[in-house]
């Protein structure tokens, strides 16, 4: 591949001690690799030996990648070259960076190098570190990029600002709506788990009655598995007690807790999505979640269900519309004019195809799904990343596309089985209209 | 008749007409065809290794089963010969004023809709295999882990092209979430 603009500034490596220190990272994992049995097996010499094989093919190694790897600042974009057999270069406009951290760690602080991490939006991974390169050059560097970004004023955190500001007078939280515990109560006991523990504790009970062998171990056994089951309830009741929602400045401000106290922000310049779930057993209540996704650099781990934000943990339709009215203006959930897939698919989904629906707003996009557990997802048009138009063998058969709008680290709002036609128009119109959100977005 | 008096998404600005679904009017640019090169000498090379190996296994035992998978293995090396050949063929993208458009898949068809505004960075790749043939792949990422915006088998000077206009093109906007 040729590379190479006229008026660019010349490619630089990194340091040259990179090697090293890359080497010297590595050797933990080959200690690791080689394993202590191996050195039971063939003695301290061979083991230091094989020890010192591995480091030099390493070293080598980070030597060769060292030489290949460059960067350089063209116009308006970091490029970074890498590869001597599998070649890549990235490029990153500097205006899509949002952090740029030079981060020392203890080799580097050592030998007085340290190492730039460039922090980009796209799926939460830190996409270009620069290691190492010297203390100097990595700030000069960092303060290069920031002022060609035109954000060095941006680097402090905006929280930081709110604070420094002479008037915080007008930043008075408004209290949105607090969860009465009696009802998180309740929706914790209208949760599977809960409702089928009496029949496990019964069985458990007839089965130790009629073998008359009441061991300790069966007996302890048997209650940790039960508070296994129950911890999900439990950790939710936590979590969500006194809960709390109040509007700050632009973001949504989530307290709640029983054990410790949490306070969560929900920015709602980064609100990608709000889902909100309808669990079987509380549909007699009419009762409902909310969920917000919001795209955030460092995200909480979105596999723990009690650590991620909650709009709402329990609340009846006028709640939710309250809070949700709150989240995304103008959003009514019983408004939505959910429309079925196309007939044809019917034979996809038999039971399902009346509950998937999908439907566009003058705001935003949604889906409906789930026959058991409805849920609704909903996208403003404003969030949506990207569209994609996927037709499977099945569906090309019986002429059906799904299109999906997606989301910045949040779900993908689907319009399941359209008519293909239908698809095809629904394709346009979300990108139009998320371009025409965009632009109203950036003039404001 | 029923398809008439289905309820659709229906929307007042509908970009085409009825007859004709807007992706066949967009005017897709398609990729090398050099890339089937490249896809059948990575296949050849892995097939190499399993007919290889079920013949030393057929030779060395005599059991006519290594005879049938060797069999099973050349009428599949014919259908991936045949997938590689149309699927190549089925990788398209255009630039529109706003967005990219990608289309790939045979079985599975897929387009991807991808504004320049989304766009976080983008990657240009190259292999051994394809730089002997002097391809590069292009590759845009938005913040959306979901999308799919890939394209192989671009010339270097078009993978450059593309990427300084991508670059260029989302410079332009905000922040891009």
């Amino acid at each position: 591949m040729s590379i190479s603009v006229a008026t660019a500034e010349p490619r630089r490596r990194l340091h040259p001690l990179t090697p090293l220190l890359k080497g010297a990272r590595a050797l933990v994992v080959i200690i690791a690799a080689l394993s202590w049995q191996t050195l039971g097996r063939v003695g301290l010499g061979w083991f230091a030996a094989m020890v010192v094989a591995a480091l030099i093919g390493q070293v080598i190694l980070a030597l060769i990648s060292w030489y290949f790897t460059g960067y350089q600042v063209v116009g308006r974009e970091l490029r970074i070259h890498e590869g001597l057999v599998f070649r890549r270069t990235r490029a990153i406009p500097l205006e899509r960076i949002q952090a740029v951290e030079v981060v020392r760690p203890l080799l580097a602080q050592l030998t007085g190098l340290a190492e730039l991490r460039l922090e980009v939006v796209g799926g939460g991974k830190t996409e270009a570190p620069l290691a190492f390169l010297t203390v100097d050059e990595a700030r000069t560097l960092r303060e290069r990029l920031l002022v060609l970004a035109g954000k060095a004023t941006a680097t402090v955190p905006a929280a930081e600002v709110a604070d420094g500001e002479p008037a915080p007078v007008a930043h008075l939280e408004r209290p949105i709506h607090a969860v009465a515990n009696r009802d998180l109560l309740i929706s914790q006991l209208l949760t599977p788990q809960t409702l089928l523990m009496p029949f496990g504790i019964a069985f458990v009970v007839v089965q130790f009655a009629s073998e008359a062998t009441w061991s300790f171990i069966g007996i302890a056994s048997t209650l940790t598995a039960m508070a296994g089951v129950l911890l999900q309830p439990v950790r939710r009741i936590l979590a969500d007690w006194n809960f709390r929602l109040a509007s700050q400045d632009e973001s949504l401000r989530v307290r709640g807790g029983l054990l410790e106290t949490r306070s969560q922000t929900v920015p709602l310049d980064r609100l990608q999505a709000v889902t909100a779930t309808w669990p079987l057993l509380w549909r007699r209540k009419r009762w409902l979640r909310l969920r917000p996704h919001v795209a955030g650099v460092a995200a909480p781990n979105a596999g723990d269900d009690s650590g991620g934000a909650r709009l709402l943990p329990v609340g009846d339709p006028e709640t939710a519309r309250l809070v949700l009215g709150e989240a995304l203006p103008g959003v009514a959930l019983d408004a939505i004019p959910f429309t079925p897939p196309s007939r044809r698919a019917r034979w996809l989904h038999p039971l399902a195809w009346r509950v998937l629906g999908a439907a566009l707003t003058d705001q935003v996009v949604a889906h409906r799904e789930g026959l058991v557990t409805r849920q609704v997802l909903v996208v403003p048009y404003a969030r949506i990343q990207s569209v994609r138009v996927v037709r499977g063998p099945l569906q090309r058969r019986l002429g059906l596309a799904t299109v999906y709008a997606d989301t910045a680290g949040g779900p993908s709002a689907a319009a399941r089985d359209r008519d293909v036609r239908e698809a095809w128009e629904l394709a346009a119109t979300l990108a139009e209209r998320s371009r025409a959100a965009r632009s109203v977005l950036a003039e404001p | 008749m029923s398809e008439r008096s289905e309820r659709t998404i229906g929307l007042s600005t509908s970009p085409t007409s009825a007859l004709e679904p807007w992706p066949e009017t967009v005017e897709w640019r398609p990729v090398s065809r050099d890339l089937i090169w490249v896809e059948l000498i990575g296949l050849a090379s892995f097939m190499i290794f399993v007919f290889a190996g079920l013949a030393i296994l057929w030779a060395l035992t005599g059991h006519w089963i290594f005879g049938l998978a060797l069999a099973a293995a050349a009428v599949m090396t014919a259908w991936r010969v045949t997938v590689i050949f149309r699927a190549v063929k089925a990788w398209g993208y255009a630039e529109r004023d706003n967005d990219l458009l990608v289309r790939h898949g045979l079985l599975v068809r897929r387009l991807s809709i991808v504004p320049y505004a989304r766009m976080q960075f983008v990657d240009v790749t190259a292999g051994p295999l394809e730089r002997s043939f002097g391809l590069a792949t292009v590759q845009l990422h938005t913040a959306a882990a979901a999308s799919d915006a890939k394209i192989p088998g671009l010339p270097p000077d078009e993978a450059s092209r593309l990427r300084d206009r991508l670059t260029a093109l989302g410079e332009d906007r905000a922040e891009g979430l």
